[in-house]
This record gives C-alpha cells, structure tokens and sequence, in this order.
C-alpha cells in the first residue's frame, strides 16, 4: 500500500465509489428481476435517458445545479464537524426572497444580482439562528435545522398564498421578472446559466477550505475540537462560519432554482420544485465525500437518475414505485463507503462526551 | 509472609520454567511493515522476577500483551511449563495460570473494590456471593500486604491504591505468572518500593513475575534477571549481578543521558510567568484554600514533579488559556493573563508543549505540513489577507522537520496519524520553539523519544534558557526534572509542597514530597 503513487490513492476513493455503484446496479437488477421485469432493457432506458443524448444530459445537468449547491451545505458543515440538515428550508426561504426582488423594479444585471444577493441573505439568517442556539443554549443543529425547515416549510405557503401572490393565479407566487431571469445554456431544455453559478460557488468553496485561514480553521475544528483550542482557534467563530456559509450557499440553491428553470420561474405552492432538494443534497454530499469536486460528479449522477428515471418508468414499463426502490438502492450502496466514516465520526463524538 | 523484606535467595537456574517463548514475532498490519518483535526468546522461572528492560517503543508491552493471550503473535512458540499453548484470548491466558496487569488503569470507578474484581470474573448470574469475594480479598491483602479495603469505592482511592487494585485483580485467579507493564509510572518512589516488597512476596511463594520498566533503578531495586529490548529485538539476558547500571543504560538508550546537565548562570530577573494564589477550575474541591503559587524568572527551568493527577493539567490549562480559573491570578511577562484565550496566550508567547500530543499537540488527520503551521498559518508569511501561501508553509516545515530529525514521509500527503509518537514528538517541539518564546510550558517533552533525541531536546532547552526563556518543566519522570531543572517544585492536591535547588534535590525528598509531605505509608 505504501508503495502507491500518491495520484493513484488519489483515486481511491473513485475506485471505491465506482464498485459501490456497480453492486448497487446488481442489487437493483436482481430485484427487477424478481418482480420479472428485465433488467438489463431498464437500465438501457436508465442511461440513454440520463446520459444518452444531448438533451438528456442537459436536463442531467439542469437538476444536478440545485443538489450541488444543497450538497456542499451539507458537506461544509461535516468538514467543520456539524450535521447541517437545515439546506432544505435554507432553500426554500432563499427562492422566495430571489422573487421576492421581482416586486421591485430593477434595470438588468442589478435585478438578477439583487435576486441572487437576496437569497444569499435569506439563507444565511434561515442559518443564523442553528448556530445562535447552539452557542448559547447548547441546542444540537439537528434538531433546530429540523425545526427551521418546518417552519420554513410553512412560512413558504404562507407567503405563496398571501404575500407574493401571483394576481393571475392563485396556486403559484409572481414570476421572476424576465430580464432577471437565468439564461439557457441550450434552447429548448432546463438548463441554465445557474449551472454555471453552481460551479463558481464549487470553485470558491474549494479555495475557501484549502487555500484560506478560514479553511483552514474550519477543517481543523471538524477533525478535532480539543487540538483547535489547543492552537488558538476560536471554535464558537467556527460554529458561526458554517452556518452562514451553509445558509449561503442552500439559498443561492433556492434562487438558482426559481431563476433559471423553466417554465414557471415562480413557486408553486407545494413547493414540487423544491421540495427534498436540500435533503437529496446529503446523499449527494455523501457520494461525494464531501469534497466539492466530488459532489459535481455525484449531483450529475444524481440529477442522471431523476432524468433517466422517468423514462425507465415509460419504455420498459417498470413502475415508479420500483424505479425508486432501485434508485434508493444504487444510492444508499454509493454512500455507504461515507456513512461509514460518519458513523464512526459520531461514535467517536459520542465516546469524547459532546 | 511479607515480614521477610530482605533480598531473598536467587532462584537457581534449576528452578522451574514456569512461562517460555521461543522465536516470538509480531508485525502488525498497515504501514508499518516491519517486525515489531523480532525472533525474541523469553522465560520466566518459579519464584524470579524477570525484568523487561527497553525504551518506549521497544516492544515490551507487546511481548506482555502476547504471553497473556491479549495479541496474538506472527510467528513463534509459547511455552507453559514445557508444554506448548495456544494463547487466544486473556482468558485462555488466566487458564494457564498467566495474568497482565496493564500499565493504564482498567477500573470501574463508581464501583468498590470488590464489585470491580467481581466484573472481570464474568461469572453467569449470582454464582459468586459479594461477601465471599471481599472475604477471599481481604485474605489476600493480608497475605501479600498490598493494604486496600475491597469495601472502598475505586474513586475513592488514590492512583497507588488503584494500581494496587488492578493487581488484586488478577491475583484473585490465583495465577502462577504475573505480568506487570511499567506498574510504577502513577506511584511516588515511596509506593514504588513498597510495590517491590509485594512482588517479593509473591516470589518467595514461588510466583514468576515479568516486571516491565524503562527506569534503571526500579530495574535493580527488583530484578533477579534482566532482558534488554531495543527495537524489537531481544540484546541479551542476564542475571542482574553480573551486569551494572553502566552496562544496561548502554544496551538499553545506546547512549547516556547525564544526571544533570550543567549550564551557565543566567542574569535575568524579570518575571516570565508568576501565579498567584491560584485555583484552576475543576481543582476547587481538592486545592488547597491558599491555591497555587510561584513564580519563574526569564532563563529559568521550573520543575514540576508530582504524581499524575495532583492538578498538573488544570495548572497547565490555567496558564496558556485552555480552560478558566476559579480565583487567583496568571501574569505573563507583566502582563496580568487570567482567563484569557489559548491564542491571547500565544499572542503573548507562551509556548506548550502538551502532554497528550495526538490527542491535543497535532491534528492527526491533517498534513504534516498543515501540523508544522497550526499555531503560525495565521502569521506573515504562511497567509496574508488570510490567503494562505503553501510555497511559504513548504518551507517552513521543510525546515522543522530536516533541524528535528523527523522521519516524515512526504509533509502534503502524509497525514499525522500514521506518525509514531516519538516522531510527533519531533513536529511539536520543532513548532513549539522555533521562534524562541520567552515561555514555554513542556509537559512530558522527551516522552518516547531515544536517548540521542532526549539530549538534544535538552541541550535545546538549555541554549533556550540562555537566550532568556522560562521553562516550565512538568514531568513524572524525577530523572528528567532533576536532570534540567534550576529548580523543582514538587505538586500535590493543588497545591506546591515545596521548592529545592535543582543540584541540590534528591530523589527521597522529591518522593516524599510528591506523597503530600506525609511519611510514607510504606512500612
């Protein structure tokens, strides 16, 4: 082992994730076959219709945009040594305050900056109060992330039925106004510019984590809390720090979202178009490792199987319901290589007392 | 019985092997692919005490934890009374009449003596009646003199007692071999001694005992044979009256450390650290009212002896910020300090050398570079507008790692975890003293370093003293405060029991003083 080239352990965990993926597609082939549906018919249908044609990797990309961003929420958090669940109602607060700026009259690029700037700030004071809680009461951010994404969950209907109203349709909030809208990428599918958004934010967390004090000292308070006192860090400040980044970046997700796919460029209520996003984002955060680099890999794939889904559902005819359980089960395989390291993350919590 | 305290006959060569091994190996898997023993050939006879003699690191606990069943081994035969064993668990190990007693305590604390002797009897149901344990337990206190009340609540008991405990224990299953690894590291020298008259007890009944130490004159106050481990491998046996303190300490470090390492006189007279009537937190019940003072001038080492536990890390913690304290003050080079950040410390600084250096010197999941700059990445030249600037902090631990001889692998790749103790060491004394603090808190520094890298580190904190810094010098270990030390303090309960001339201190005073001042309970 030791004798491995440096760029070869690098890929590793590539390696790992790859036979995961693989004895997953062979659980979920085995189960089609049990309920006599042919596998091998599916998953042709699986992967022409996630990654077989230009179209089909454009709406791929479409909807890995918002679970990159949702994801690095997540996984920001764990580098820092806390459990974030709080991306989905960071989400939603974040795409209602991006239409939110649709109400006032704004000339372009400032109407779409001021919507992004906007969700940004919505997300970080969603966040704002699981690290208050924590600092001062103690509260654990499971639990007050839950608590948040259900009150977010609620406000957002309230507001879509209230507030931001559209005056033509009742169901659904105004539109964002079309000059701030995000551009497609290529005419005639979802994808849009927030992809490219999407990636700028990888970038800038990449840097962020490796290459600043900030990261630094978030990293070293995630791996251990005794040693980043020992070495003069604040660890309250890092509590702060990724909160507010995480709340950052889900709402960036939430105004992603609502900017750039199309049709509606509203939320509906029932928030179907951003419903499970931040929660979808753990898994692909897991997938990946996360590390930013990883989580574009695995939010494609994720986005993939939404896509290619659907259409396994119509050519072969294998039911939704079982499409979802092979899904489950190709994920749940993928993660299991970092579910691993969580659990003996929050064992090792556990054991030191916190 | 325990009235005959002198040295008892010498176990001829006739008497009976009561434990062998022959040819043991052990590698253990992962990055380290040597041989952690290497063909080692070890016996203990009826009625000696076998010493283990090696540095840290050299393999004798290992050899320990595989004659009792807690490893199993490579390669190698082990031999109960001439007939070969399979050794697969402890259990099977207490079958063949062998038992270990660990060097850290393995002790139920809300438990008594008795009710903690009865878990690792892991008898079905109520087979074994508390009252007859305590019975049974109070014959063998009386028979061996190792004085504890099986009735007493663990917690209750001092760290000598506790030992004592962890050795009722395991002679409870009555064993014929006992196996002790460095049972003198929580004792004063007082208890200590008092452990070796226990152990002589045990072999006048005919008992074997393998005594593991790495302190020269235990080894002579107790052995009837010696082994000397280095590295692994076994540098010979002999019996202990054909060998001298000369001889070993060569075979055992390879090199010498002196008794005291002579220095200049220095002329400062500014305070570095003072504390004053000081009670850290968690120390308020048990310091005493008047707290904790004294003071150290700049170009001054401080020792500070004391058995573990007596305040020593609540001490630390108060004077470099790591937790609060409940009344009194710190005062760092005039500057009155208390309660105020670990980095307000460093600012200042004040460095520390920790005594649990991977759980606290290092993060042991980052990068050795990343380790070399915990306290410095903040600084000029490692970042600037908080970007950091990895060219810069390349070479910098390029520099560390090259002056302390640490053997590191690759300072970007390789990740602190897989480093060896003695290595971390290394890391954290080149990043602790680079830039010639004027304080430095060392607690335990040479631990598990050899005897060439235990001198430099001293000859380090001597020209550090002459450039003016003050050391505070906590340690266990007598031999290393006596060796550096301008003066010992010694710690106990909270408090300072007394202060002595560091060429002036002897071993007997330190003792008692590390035993609360109290005559001993020896005797």
């Amino acid at each position: 082992m030791s004798t491995l080239k440096p760029w070869i352990k690098r890929l590793n965990p590539l390696v790992e994730s790859l036979m995961a993926g693989l004895i997953g597609l062979v659980i979920g082939a085995l189960i089609m076959l049990a309920f006599g549906y042919n596998p091998i018919a599916a998953y042709i249908s699986l992967f022409s219709g996630s990654f077989g044609s230009v179209y089909s990797w454009a709406e791929s990309l479409a909807n890995a945009t918002p679970l990159i961003l949702t994801a690095m929420t997540f996984a920001i958090a764990m580098r820092g040594g806390l459990f974030n669940i709080g991306a989905e109602g960071q989400l939603y607060i974040g795409a209602l305050a991006a239409v939110a700026v649709s109400l006032i009259d704004l000339p372009f690029p400032l109407n779409a900056v001021a919507a992004l700037g906007a969700a940004i700030v919505a997300g970080m004071l969603w966040s704002l109060p699981v690290a208050l809680l924590k600092l001062t009461r103690g509260v654990h951010e499971v639990i007050s992330t839950i608590m948040l994404n259900w009150i977010a969950h609620f406000f957002a209907f309230y507001l879509i039925a209230n507030v931001l109203t559209d005056p033509k349709r009742g169901e659904k909030t105004i539109s964002i106004i079309e000059s701030a809208r995000l551009a497609r990428i290529l005419p005639g599918t979802s994808l849009n510019y927030g992809l490219v958004i999407a990636l700028i934010a990888v970038a800038a967390i990449l840097f962020l984590l490796w290459r600043t004090s900030a990261g630094f000292e978030m990293r070293a308070s995630g791996y251990n809390q005794e040693a980043t006192h020992y070495a003069g860090i604040s660890l309250r400040k890092q509590v702060l720090r990724v909160f507010l980044i995480g709340g950052a970046i889900a709402g960036l997700a939430g105004a992603v979202q609502v900017m750039g796919r199309p049709p509606t460029y509203a939320v509906m209520s029932g928030l179907p178009q951003l419903m499970n996003l931040g929660f979808d984002g753990i898994g692909v955060a897991m997938i990946g490792r996360n590390h930013p680099v990883g989580i574009v890999f695995a939010a494609i794939f994720f986005g993939g199987l939404m896509v290619g889904g659907r259409i396994m559902q119509f050519s072969p005819g294998v039911p939704l319901e079982l499409v979802r359980v092979v899904e489950g089960v190709i994920i749940i395989t993928l993660a299991i290589p970092e579910l691993r390291r969580l659990f003996t993350f929050f064992l090792a919590k556990f054991k030191r007392g916190a | 019985m325990t009235d005959q305290m002198g040295i008892s006959p010498p176990p001829t060569a006739r008497s009976e092997i009561l434990l062998e091994a022959r040819g043991i190996s052990k590698g253990f898997p992962g990055v380290w692919e040597h041989l952690i023993l290497e063909h080692i050939d070890f016996d203990v006879r009826a009625g000696e005490v076998h010493t283990l003699l090696g540095e840290n690191g050299a393999g004798k606990t290992v050899i320990a934890n595989i004659l009792s069943g807690y490893y199993g081994k490579t390669d190698g035969e082990i031999l109960v009374k001439g007939q070969p064993v399979t050794l697969e668990s402890p259990r099977d190990g207490l079958a063949h009449g062998i038992a270990m007693v660990h060097q850290e305590l393995m002790l139920v604390p809300a438990f008594t003596v008795a009710e903690n002797v009865m878990v690792g009897l892991n008898a079905p149901g109520l087979s074994f009646r508390k009252q007859a344990v305590e019975q049974q337990l109070d014959d063998l206190v009386a028979h061996y003199g190792l004085q504890v009340d099986p009735r007493v609540r663990v917690e209750d008991l001092s760290a000598g007692e506790q030992q004592r405990v962890e050795i009722l224990k395991v002679l409870f299953h009555q064993p014929e071999v006992l196996l002790l690894d460095e049972p003198t590291s929580l004792l004063t020298p007082q208890e200590a001694d008092q452990l070796f008259k226990v152990l002589r007890a045990m072999t006048d009944e005919g008992k074997g005992i393998v005594f593991i130490s790495h302190k020269m004159h235990e080894v002579f106050a107790v052995s009837d044979r010696v082994t000397v481990l280095k590295l692994g491998k076994a540098r010979g046996t002999m019996p202990i009256s054909q060998t001298n303190e000369d001889d070993l300490t060569r075979k055992t470090f390879g090199e010498t450390v002196p008794d005291y390492m002579e220095r200049p006189a220095v002329e400062f007279t500014e305070n570095a650290i003072e504390v004053d009537r000081l009670i850290p937190k968690g120390l308020e019940k048990k310091a005493p009212a008047s707290g904790l003072s004294f003071a150290l001038h700049k170009g001054e080492i401080l020792g500070l002896a004391g058995v573990a536990g007596n305040g020593q890390s609540e001490l630390i913690a108060s004077i470099t910020g790591l937790s609060g304290v409940s009344s009194g003050t710190v005062t760092i080079l005039g500057e009155e300090m208390t309660n105020r950040t670990p980095r307000a410390f460093i600012e200042k600084g004040v460095a520390h050398i920790p005594e649990r250096r991977r759980e606290m010197g290092i993060i042991e999941q980052m990068f050795v570079a990343e380790n070399v700059a915990l306290k410095d990445y903040r600084k000029t030249p490692f970042s600037r507008h908080t970007i950091l600037n990895r060219e810069e902090i390349t070479r910098h631990a390029e520099e560390i790692v090259s002056r302390f001889n640490a053997l590191v692998p690759d300072l970007w790749e390789t990740e602190c975890r897989i480093l060896s103790g003695g290595n971390i060491q290394r890391l954290i004394l080149g990043r602790e003293t680079w830039r010639e603090p004027p304080v430095i808190i060392a607690s335990h520094p040479t631990e598990g370093l050899d005897a060439k890298a235990i001198r430099h580190t001293w000859e380090l904190f001597l020209a550090l003293r002459a450039k003016g810094s003050a050391i505070l010098l906590i340690s266990e270990d007598l031999d290393e405060v006596m060796s550096l030390s301008d003066r010992i303090g010694v710690i106990f309960e909270g408090g300072i029991v007394g202060v002595v001339e560091g060429e002036n201190a002897n071993r007997e005073q330190l003792g008692h003083w590390m035993a609360g001042g109290k005559i001993s309970a020896a005797a």
